[in-house]
């Protein structure tokens, strides 16, 4: 029974996501491009240099996917409960923990063991934590109504010196004090093909992890009951209420599986991409998610594409630094296609009101065409599409015609 | 909308087009100056090395290691005629480290220097990787093995912090002086053990009566705690200690805030530097500054011999430095206001007496404070 309506209300065409983040990332390359010819660089080489840092060869295209995999999954952590309207700025803490977990694991657990046993383990592990820390940000808000801003900001200290105080207790480095004694390279997720087909890159396992993870929560929100409640809640939790879905539990469920893939993300730095955690150190990863999964419009795939972009400016800034344009500069550009993406709706609207313009225009056209043909009491939805496109060609030499004179009358008076 | 964007794309032209002219012109005015030697300048400046640098933790201008690396390639670079460049990292991680010695690999930088222990691991693998490239690490000896291209550079703290013991003895002649130092590391130790060393020769041999307690030998276990080495300085100072020897990076800025703050109050304490020169950290904004002297390894320096080395073709690699004051790498600045013209004149004579051999500091903390 799903025949399309043929005659469906016409009305101009909305900006699509993907519109809005294109013009995002072009507004913020072309204020890095005014910022690099400000201090009397050339722009283009620039962003030649950074293309190069990131993708001129294996070991480099290794490096941006490794640097990549976190931000994929801290974006979807970030994606994943902005769905349920929320706001997970705790992804950092939840990393931490996710993070120190693995890492204990790894410091205690016998070499011995079979490495696809050993893999499970801390992979289950450090998404538990991960997800425990999530969700008592989610019971604080579903109980007691603590908002999860707060609620979060405070677990992401509490994670910050527990990590501290762990690193001291459990697994330090004895000739370093500051940071965790390196993890064996049979403990981390870094596997010996993936180092030689990519020429000693950081890419790792943790990549795999990520896709994965991105096929499981498209899968959850777009196929699933669950989903289906989470993504109610998130638009009207009232509505949702009154529709009969449990809105607390959908709250502690989202902010458990956004912790869950925060934690996960946490293994795959501290595991995988690195293999030291340092005291007193707060990831950054955790505050690049919330422009990742904004850039991405928050869906799964949306939220891949912007986290590899994000990897390439986060490899290229190196190269860039290294012919002279101040590595400052470089995190000034990453931080300016941020703001960008932050005021996706500013874009939204000027792209919506460009296509109505247009849309009128056309509107216009057809109608004049229409009356020349003796047609004009005629409704334009009733048309077929062809149709619709000859008249807007035929109106449209006249619509001109019509608003250069009346532009000319204006400027006559 | 669709005006802002034109204007916008038209700055982004003019400012492109303007760079690129001022690169050319440039390039015209350098090519005049050498006149007839363009040709071979040339050949040259296609070989020529580039140096390179890769900041810790801290930035360029912490007015402390990154920046007294810096300033040493910085003049090797200028005096030379090369191209030179830093980077910062994203991170404080062993990949960070060696994502950006990479990078600075790739666009043809064959020296790099990197200051601190904390790239010990980034070197040890980098060395491996990259076997043209010449390398050195200032303050840790590289155990697990010294690649052929790569120099590792260590000072004798004890050395510097012994001569800054006895300018402080002699400064106070009676009193008593504190300890706050960072992470305890070997480098900070030393400088902690040479102090005290310094303090007791003095006293010995030179007439003071200066004493030290257990209590006020701190390790903070942080370089860059600013609010706890003022806290620390405050237990200190009000427990009667005179001076503090400041060894802790941002921490140690803490203490000569204090310091600073008592000064101007009319106390009569001081703080002593560490690593270079701070007599302008301790400026008071009255031309007057609360820094008595400094513990200095010039770490300038040594970026400075290894990068005119490397472009001279004198760079040897695979080995271990370990300078002191007998090199000149190693002791207090070489004008100290706050010090008078004898006091200066005695721990010269003690400089000649450790180079003649006859004063041996030792590098171990056998009987002393912590």
């Amino acid at each position: 029974m799903k025949s399309k309506v043929a005659n469906k209300p016409l009305e101009a065409r909305k900006a699509s996501p993907l519109l809005v983040s294109l013009s995002a990332v072009f507004l913020g390359i072309v204020a890095g491009a005014i910022l690099i010819a400000m201090i009397g660089k050339n722009p283009i080489a620039g962003f030649d240099r950074i293309i190069f840092g990131a993708l001129s060869n294996v070991r480099r295209v290794g490096n941006t996917l490794g640097m990549s995999t976190q931000l994929i999954l801290i974006g979807l952590s970030v994606a994943f409960a902005f769905k349920t309207g929320l706001f997970n700025i705790g992804a950092s803490g939840q990393m931490l923990m996710g993070g120190i977990t693995g890492s204990i694991l790894a410091y205690y657990l016998p070499l011995s063991m079979p490495r696809p046993l050993y893999l499970l383990i801390i992979i289950l592990s450090s998404g538990l934590v991960g997800a425990l820390w999530g969700f008592i940000s989610g019971f604080l808000k579903a109980k007691f109504n603590v908002h999860e801003v707060v609620s979060t900001i405070m677990l992401n200290w509490t994670a910050y010196w527990l990590v501290y105080d762990w690193i001291q207790r459990f697994i330090v480095d004895p000739t370093i004090v500051v940071k965790s004694k390196p993890i064996e390279q049979a403990h981390t997720l870094r596997a010996g093909w993936l180092t030689d087909i990519t020429n000693f890159s950081t890419l790792n396992y943790g990549f795999f992890l990520a896709v994965i993870a991105c096929v499981i929560i498209w899968f959850i929100l777009d196929k699933t009951t669950v989903g289906f409640r989470l993504k109610a809640v998130g638009s009207n939790r009232f509505c949702a209420e009154y529709a009969g879905i449990k809105v607390n539990r959908s709250i502690m469920i989202s902010m458990a599986v956004a912790g869950a893939l925060a934690g996960l993300a946490g293994l795959t730095y501290y595991c995988g991409y690195s293999n030291i955690m340092e005291m007193g150190k707060m990831p950054n990863e955790g505050f690049d998610g919330i422009a990742v999964a904004l850039l991405g419009n928050c869906s799964p795939v949306g939220v891949f594409f912007s986290a590899i972009f994000f990897g390439i400016l986060k490899m290229g800034r190196g190269s860039l630094a290294a012919t002279g344009i101040p590595t400052e500069i470089a995190d000034t550009i990453i931080a300016t296609i941020i703001y960008f993406t932050a005021t996706n709706v500013i874009l939204a609207n000027f792209w919506n009101g460009r296509f109505k313009k247009s849309f009128e225009r056309k509107e216009e056209a057809i109608a004049i065409a229409l009356s020349n043909q003796g047609r004009s009491g005629e409704d334009i939805s009733s048309l077929s599409k062809e149709e619709r496109r000859n008249l807007v060609k035929l109106g449209m030499p006249e619509l001109k015609e019509k608003r250069k004179n009346e532009k000319n009358n204006k400027e006559a008076k | 909308m669709r005006k802002l964007l034109a204007v916008l794309l038209v700055l982004l032209m003019v400012f492109s087009f303007s760079s690129c002219s001022k690169e050319e012109k440039a390039e015209a005015t350098s090519t005049t100056s050498t006149g007839t030697e363009v040709e071979a300048s040339k050949e040259e400046v296609k070989d020529a090395l580039k140096l390179g640098m890769v900041t810790d933790s801290g930035t360029i201008d912490d007015r402390s290691f990154n920046q007294g690396t810096w300033e040493g390639v910085a003049r090797a670079a200028e005096e030379l005629g090369l191209e030179c460049t830093y980077l910062r990292p994203s991170g404080t991680t062993t990949t960070d480290y060696l994502t950006a010695i990479s990078d600075l690999y790739d666009q043809g930088y064959r020296f790099i220097a990197c200051p601190g222990y904390l790239f010990a691991e980034a070197v040890a693998q980098a060395q491996q990787m990259y076997e043209d490239l010449m390398i050195i690490i200032i303050d840790d000896a590289l155990a697990a093995g010294i690649g052929d291209n790569t120099v590792a550079i260590t000072f004798r703290e004890n050395e510097a912090g012994f001569l800054a013991g006895i300018a402080t003895a002699l400064k106070l002649s009676e009193g008593e002086v504190g300890f706050v130092g960072g992470l305890e590391i070997p480098s900070v130790q030393k400088f902690n053990w040479g102090f005290q060393q310094g303090v007791t020769y003095a006293n010995e041999n030179l007439g003071t009566n200066v004493t030290m307690n257990a209590n006020n030998f701190v390790y903070s276990g942080s370089f860059a705690d600013l609010a706890l080495g003022q806290q620390l300085a405050t237990a200190m100072y009000d427990a009667g200690v005179d001076a503090i020897f400041a060894a802790a990076g941002g921490t140690g800025v803490g203490v000569i805030n204090e310091a600073k703050n008592r000064r101007l109050s009319g106390e009569d304490v001081w703080a002593i530097g560490v690593d270079v020169d701070q007599y302008s950290v301790g400026d008071m904004g009255n031309g007057e500054s609360c820094i008595l002297t400094s513990a200095m390894k010039d770490v300038a320096g040594v970026a400075y011999d290894q990068a005119t080395a490397a472009a001279n073709g004198t760079y040897e690699g695979g080995r271990h430095i370990e300078l002191g004051i007998a090199e000149d790498r190693a002791g207090i600045p070489a004008t100290n206001p706050n010090l008078t013209p004898e006091i200066e004149a005695q721990v010269a004579e003690v400089v000649k007496l450790i180079k003649a051999g006859t004063v041996t500091v030792q590098a171990t903390g056998d009987g002393l404070i912590k």
